[in-house]
């Protein structure tokens, strides 16, 4: 009679070790395999953040999105992260796109002013207008990948 | 006699205009990483997209780091980090603003190795803090490699902690910052 009920406490203890170890262990985000909730244009999406940051980050940030939009500049020097850049608005207002470092060489072929479509966890914006030596203002996005 | 000062008003205009224009080094993929170690874990976390710039006139330094894009191993301690003990959404990034102290004893133009003190003002979560690192700056063909390390009290910068998980957490965290700098064209 006791047998099922040991069996059950056991099964129940089972399940929260299981459970408490995959949370522990939870994997990041696979942008790869994450469908994008939002896809824009790099100028609509830095000047969402230029407007109005703390709507902007309520909406996109920590999102898988996609944005297409021209290549400004390829900033390949940290090999930790190699970095696209795209044109967001004029001369100071960019999306700084970060990638794995796997993906260098299929970035070092790409050429600049090519339009691209790009897939990535956005992570705010980063701008400080009280420090005079920071002027460029960068959308971030990391764990991108380049959607062909 | 006339030509002779206009040349030399334009010498002048042309050395100061120019060292002026010219004394700025960026980054915008500057490394930081923190580092927290007690006995019973250590947690390590990089942010590779750190915005830079010093002045090689002045000494004026400046950083500013967006604190969601600091990538942890474990993607659980990345989301405790963010909404638990930075409420990064609320105080999406962290700043410097200082100074390197020894900048006239720098010779820029040449490959070298220079150290100075670096002092100022960080801000994380809108909470302002003096802080001073020793900074050393290795100067290679154009490219000035910056390296400095400190140390920060969690507790000083409204980062509570929580009894749980208190004997996880360093209150001694170690902030390492390694930028390759070029010059600003």
């Amino acid at each position: 009679m006791k047998k099922p009920i040991v069996l059950f406490a056991l099964l129940v203890v089972l399940g929260v070790a299981f459970y408490a170890y995959k949370t522990y262990n939870k994997e990041h985000t696979n942008v790869a395999k994450t469908e994008a909730e939002v896809k824009l244009t790099a100028s609509d999406l830095f000047n969402a953040f230029d407007n109005d940051e703390t709507s902007a980050m309520t909406k996109y940030a920590d999102k898988v999105i996609q944005v297409s939009g021209y290549i400004y500049s390829k900033d390949l020097g940290n090999e930790l992260e190699p970095q696209l850049v795209l044109e967001g608005n004029g001369d100071n207002g960019f999306i700084r796109c970060g990638f794995k470092p796997t993906e260098l060489e299929k970035l070092a072929i790409l050429s600049d002013s090519l339009s691209v479509n790009i897939k990535g966890e956005c992570k705010g914006l980063n701008a400080a207008d009280e420090l005079d030596l920071l002027a460029d203002k960068d959308v971030v996005l990391s764990n991108c990948i380049i959607i062909e | 006699m006339k030509y002779t000062y206009i040349i030399f008003a334009l010498t002048l205009l042309g050395i100061f205009g120019f060292k002026n224009h010219g004394s700025i080094y960026k980054s915008n993929t500057g490394n930081i990483n923190f580092f927290s170690h007690t006995a019973v874990e250590d947690i390590s976390a990089d942010n590779h997209k750190v915005k830079t710039a010093f002045d090689a006139n002045s000494g004026k330094i400046q950083f500013s780091a967006l604190i969601k894009d600091f990538q942890f191993k474990k993607a659980l301690m990345q989301e405790h980090f963010n909404e638990n003990y930075m409420e990064s959404t609320k105080f999406p990034k962290s700043t410097f603003s200082g100074t390197i102290v020894n900048i006239d004893a720098f010779n820029i133009e040449k490959n070298g190795t220079y150290t100075s003190p670096v002092s100022g003002k960080l801000t994380i979560k809108d909470v302002t803090k003096t802080v001073e690192a020793l900074g050393t700056f290795i100067v290679k063909d154009g490219v000035i490699n910056a390296k400095a390390s400190f140390n920060v009290n969690p507790e000083d910068y409204n980062i509570s902690i929580p009894k749980m998980v208190s004997e996880k957490i360093s209150r001694d965290l170690k902030i390492s910052v390694d930028v390759d700098y070029s010059h600003q064209h």
